[in-house]
């Protein structure tokens, strides 16, 4: 039922975006398909720059996420240093902050490191998620020590240990992290929008909208049209991998 | 050469004292099994020799060298842990030679030791398998493979069987004796059960409350306890400690000097060298009886004291009955009753 009441949006995008205007805000069942909408969509705005732009964003923040959240993880889960469990609350106080309070705060910063209207802009104020630490800490944590110390016993450096024993069991940790950073960050809107004034760094959601904004008049169709070709790499990457990310998620829940 | 010694080697934490001077000496190409109940000290005393920890005080040498603060790695040993540790996301095969690669030892001599140690352990049909598809037997199978394809001298071992059935238990602990000797290794085993370092022993450690209670070789421990506390662990069932109280006097007092009489003490006594008379003996009352098979197991009630006696085949008693209970001087060890140490000058216990 909840899932029926949020595909309707959905399914209205599609109907709209592959028939002519005239049928977009009435059904009729055999209304001639056409993929004109999405010809004309694609070349009234720079789409494939924005699906560009949108592509390097979220590769840029997912890495930078993995490397940086790996490491403090590690840091935290295995050392013992003086002030661990205060440091650690400090990164769990900035799971309880939502982003938007710090837009203001974060425009000026970007804006003193010179870095205004980029996609690293974008990104940076996500790339040290707490999120990402206490996921990743988590798991770490389940992993047995006798095979850490096994590989201690085999000479394995701190950081081949790191790299040999905790990344590869924590792999169903990494796809489900991973998959909620692509999403969020492929659909995040405000601050990108904030932050981005032109073509060259804008992503796919802050174009979608610029598009679609009233001064330019409505045309139903042109925007559902450009609003499936924004979703759809998502959806179709979802479809496909369904089954791995619904596994990944139930072992790196229940354990 | 690969004698393991350890110098007045004391281990704690914050105030709690785990290990208490620990002293002794695993010759090389020795099996020692470090013995006692749980959190007495012996998983830590490994611990120590392995590397994993650091003692407080004391010293730990391996083959004349003093290793007290290397890391693992630079004291050529291997370890084989409680439940494996094998890793899940390789294969047996790349289990095996997880520590060659780190080592960086060449390919081709890689391949050379999986394949002796896969074929001396039989395990070449599932070099391909992920540890989760093998048996418990098979699992630890391969932990033993990567100890051996290591080709250092010294093994330890920490409660390897302990995940096992009692059937594949014994197999495994024949296999794992064998191996010890086709491969000359020093090995040292901690274990908690006392039937397991009874028969694969070389030479055993009994280890209680982070103090060595008694070094010797099975017999020894057997034989002549020097604690009752190792009495009353090694032999099942165990032996019996008796308080002196007059029932038992009665049995007692005439086969004892008056200098051992002097002070005050227990009477240990294994319930194999009890024996049922007709007329003379403690008198007693039957409160269970067990049959194994082989022999029965009878445990007894005089006043306040329990006394369990085995004897061979099927006993014909049954709770409730009375029965009158001897045994021979020769079969009397005689603890300390204030420290718990046997007495000195008391010859007996030495049964044949």
């Amino acid at each position: 039922m909840l899932g029926a009441l949020w595909l309707l949006p959905v399914i209205f995008a599609f109907w709209s975006a592959f028939h002519p205007a005239e049928f977009s805000t009435h059904f009729e069942l055999f209304a001639p398909l056409t993929i004109d909408n999405f010809v004309r969509a694609w070349s009234h705005a720079p789409f494939p720059r924005y699906l560009f732009n949108t592509f390097i964003l979220v590769t840029l923040i997912l890495a930078a996420q993995f490397i940086l959240c790996t490491l403090a993880a590690y840091g935290f889960a295995r050392f013992d240093f003086f002030g661990k469990n205060i440091v650690f609350a400090l990164v769990l106080l900035q799971l309880m902050i939502m982003p938007e309070v710090l837009l203001v705060e974060n425009y000026r910063t970007i804006s003193q490191l010179g870095l205004l209207d980029t996609i690293t802009a974008i990104g940076l104020p996500y790339m040290a998620s707490a999120f990402g630490i206490f996921l990743l800490r988590q798991s770490f944590k389940t992993i047995p020590k006798e095979l850490v110390e096994a590989a201690q016993v085999e000479g394995v450096s701190a950081v081949g240990i790191l790299w040999k024993v905790y990344v590869p069991l924590a792999r169903s940790t990494y796809i489900a992290y991973g998959l909620v950073s692509v999403s969020y960050h492929w659909n995040n809107f405000l601050w990108p929008l904030v932050i981005t004034s032109s073509v060259n760094s804008r992503p796919l959601t802050v174009g979608l909208a610029i598009f679609g904004a009233p001064e330019s008049g409505v045309d139903w169709s042109i925007i559902t049209a450009a609003t499936v070709m924004t979703m759809a790499p998502l959806l179709v990457a979802f479809i496909l991998f369904q089954r791995q990310f619904v596994q990944s998620f139930m072992h790196s829940g229940i354990k | 050469m690969s004698t393991i010694i350890l110098k007045d080697v004391c281990k704690s934490w914050g105030t709690a004292l785990a290990l208490i001077n620990i002293n002794f000496e695993c010759r090389n190409g020795e099996l020692l099994v470090l013995l006692g109940p749980s959190g007495c000290g012996k998983s830590t005393t490994l611990r120590l020799i392995a590397g994993l920890e650091t003692p407080t005080s004391g010293i730990v040498e391996i083959g004349g060298r003093d290793v007290s603060n290397l890391p693992p790695v630079k004291r050529n040993i291997s370890m084989v842990f409680q439940n494996y540790a094998l890793f899940p996301h390789l294969n047996v095969a790349e289990n095996i030679i997880f520590g060659l690669k780190a080592r960086k030892v060449p390919k081709k001599e890689q391949k050379k030791r999986l394949e002796n140690a896969a074929e001396l352990l039989g395990l070449s049909d599932f070099l391909k398998r992920k540890p989760a598809q093998l048996s418990g037997g098979q699992r630890q199978r391969v932990a033993l493979g990567r100890s051996i394809v290591a080709q250092v001298s010294v093994c330890l071992m920490d409660e390897p069987l302990s995940n096992l059935d009692a059937k594949l238990r014994q197999e495994m602990r024949q296999e794992i004796r064998s191996l010890q000797q086709r491969l000359k290794m020093t090995m040292i085993y901690v274990t908690h059960d006392q039937v397991e370092a009874m028969t694969i022993a070389d030479r055993i450690i009994l280890i209680k409350d982070g103090v060595i209670e008694q070094h010797g070789t099975p017999e020894d421990l057997y034989n002549l306890p020097a604690t009752a506390f190792t009495g009353s662990f090694i032999g099942n069932p165990p032996m019996n400690i008796l308080t002196p109280d007059a029932p038992v006097m009665a049995v007692c007092s005439s086969l004892l000097s008056a200098k051992e009489a002097a002070t005050p003490y227990f009477v240990g006594i294994r319930p194999e060298n009890i024996k049922i008379s007709g007329d003379s003996g403690i008198k007693v009352s039957v409160e269970a009886t067990e049959y194994l098979g082989a022999d029965t197991l009878i445990v007894c009630r005089s006043a306040e004291q329990k006394i369990t006696l085995t004897v061979k085949g099927k006993a014909d008693v049954s709770a409730g009955d009375h029965l009158r209970l001897n045994w021979k001087p020769e079969h009397i060890h005689l603890f300390d009753a204030g420290n718990g140490k046997r007495m000195k000058g008391s010859a007996r216990g030495i049964t044949p």
